[in-house]
């Protein structure tokens, strides 16, 4: 079986850890517990008749990449950029460290999740700025962990990109 | 017949042969200067060093992906480079070395320390326990150090389970477990293992060359051993011998030297490390042998053991006796001394 490591990375309380629970035990909780350090999960999924073992490295949120310890993101095959669409702040965090580590690992595959789709009302970054980011070649889904609506597509799309490099 | 002969400019007639050559050089006159350009780089060596100077750094990154053969060519000239080099000026190795050999020997060191120190805490724990005179009794018997008994006699342990993991991404290349041992998934310990290294490396030591190696946690230690591809840890229930550190090292060492290039090509298929199980396995073995041995004599103690915790008491008591009639000889032998 193929292994890979996939960091979760994005600021504080976008929801990283909401959409691992949601990944891994298909459970949600709107208690919010931050998560200290970094939490390790795994889960095996099957991509193009190929047995993938991700192991997923759910880091402490961090607003920018000088406060994030490098360390955990060595080694790493993909990553997941976290944004709370209902906070615009998290993007600019995201961008910068975006760029910062493609200055260190450069190519390395990520996709760009913004969460917490289900809180419509609460939208703070337009889907203007989204198709934007699109068309500037982002990799992005749509995701909320309380419904599960882009989860699975995720990561699954992440796991693909990395048994294509 | 007419006069089919071109003339030139001037109107002076022109040979057949001069004609083609004339005609040759009015047609193909941009390819015959390319043409005689290109023989110039062949044959000029200075420029042909100069157009491969250019490509030859990603010539040799092409063809090193490609397969082994560039290093295989290579390696002959580099050795009689590196041997000539040495033999030159042997200082310049010294020094380039000094760095990692530096740290290597102090840690050496260190460990031979702690192993010293185990054996000689155990020694002086039992230097005066009736079980002591007996197993100074034993020592002389078998001639064996005082210290190897006692630690034969005194430590049981067990290793549980034994790690390697991918130093840079912290997956595991390999688990081995001993038998009826309750092991959580093999993917997620050494994950967690690597973040923790990590955490403390990060939190507490400002220094490259210092690592993470034992944890503890109960009756359960872990081991830690770093190289610089991959990781080995052990899990041992008891109170180890520093010996089975030499072994984990070694092993290390071996595995670093054996998988070199799959560890640096290491993306996630652990399939190349299938071969290092025997390795593993040996460590978790040569463990329990010694484990084995050390049942062996426990179980012929642990019957009188009850005993003699009761007669503690009566140890030191007869103890006492031996001192007193020791000093008691002292005591008339100067009399007689003295006398004489």
């Amino acid at each position: 079986m193929i292994q890979k490591k996939i960091c979760m990375l994005g600021s504080f309380a976008v929801g990283k850890t909401s959409l691992v629970r949601r990944f891994v035990e298909n459970m949600f909780s709107d208690k919010y517990l931050t998560t200290i350090g970094v939490k390790i999960e795994k889960k095996n999924v099957n991509i193009n008749q190929e047995n993938v073992s991700l192991v997923i490295w759910d880091i402490a949120g961090e607003d920018g990449f000088h406060h994030m310890k490098s360390s955990y993101l060595r080694g790493m095959s993909g990553y997941f950029l976290v944004v709370d669409k209902t906070r615009a702040s998290t993007l600019d965090s995201a961008k910068d460290v975006r760029k910062k580590i493609n200055e260190v690992y450069c190519d390395i595959p990520c996709i760009l999740l913004f969460n917490k789709m289900d809180l419509t009302g609460q939208w703070d970054i337009e889907d203007s700025v989204i198709e934007e980011l699109h068309h500037e070649g982002w990799d992005i889904v749509k995701t909320s962990a309380k419904t599960g609506l882009g989860v699975e597509e995720a990561f699954n799309r992440l796991a693909t990109k990395m048994l294509e490099k | 017949m007419p006069d089919t002969s071109i003339g030139n400019i001037s109107g002076n007639k022109i040979s057949d042969k001069d004609e083609l050559t004339y005609l040759r050089s009015l047609i193909l006159a941009p390819e015959q200067s390319e043409i005689s350009e290109l023989k110039e780089r062949l044959n000029n060596p200075k420029i042909r060093a100069e157009e491969l100077s250019r490509v030859i750094a990603e010539a040799i990154v092409v063809r090193a992906a490609k397969d082994q053969k560039l290093a295989t060519a290579l390696l002959p000239t580099i050795e009689t480079v590196l041997r000539d080099a040495v033999k030159k000026d042997p200082k310049f190795l010294v020094d380039t070395i000094f760095p990692i050999m530096g740290p290597a020997i102090r840690r050496a060191i260190s460990e031979a320390l702690r192993s010293m120190i185990q054996s000689l805490s155990k020694t002086l724990e039992y230097a005066f326990s009736w079980r002591g005179i007996k197993w100074r009794i034993e020592s002389i018997q078998t001639r064996k150090p005082f210290a190897e008994i006692v630690l034969l006699h005194t430590l049981v342990y067990r290793v549980e389970q034994i790690f390697l993991i991918h130093k840079e991404t912290g997956l595991v290349l390999q688990h081995v477990a001993a038998d009826s041992i309750d092991v959580k998934d093999a993917d997620m310990v050494s994950a967690m293992l690597t973040a923790i290294q990590d955490f403390v490396n990060d939190s507490f030591s400002g220094k490259e060359d210092s690592s993470l190696q034992n944890l503890n946690l109960g009756e359960l230690t872990v081991w830690i051993e770093q190289g610089p591809g991959a990781v080995l840890a052990a899990v041992i229930r008891g109170n180890p011998l520093q010996e089975l550190r030499t072994i984990l090292q070694e092993t290390l060492e071996n595995i670093e030297f054996e998988y070199s290039s799959a560890l640096d090509n290491f993306e996630g298929n652990a399939a190349p490390f299938e071969s290092c199980r025997p390795r593993l396995l040996y460590c978790l073995s040569q463990a329990q042998q010694t484990d084995a041995r050390a049942n062996k004599i426990s179980s012929k103690l642990s019957t009188k053991r009850v005993k003699q915790n009761t007669g503690k008491k009566e140890n030191l008591i007869i103890f006492l006796y031996v001192a007193a009639a020791l000093c008691l000889l002292i005591l008339i032998a100067g009399y007689i001394i003295s006398i004489l």
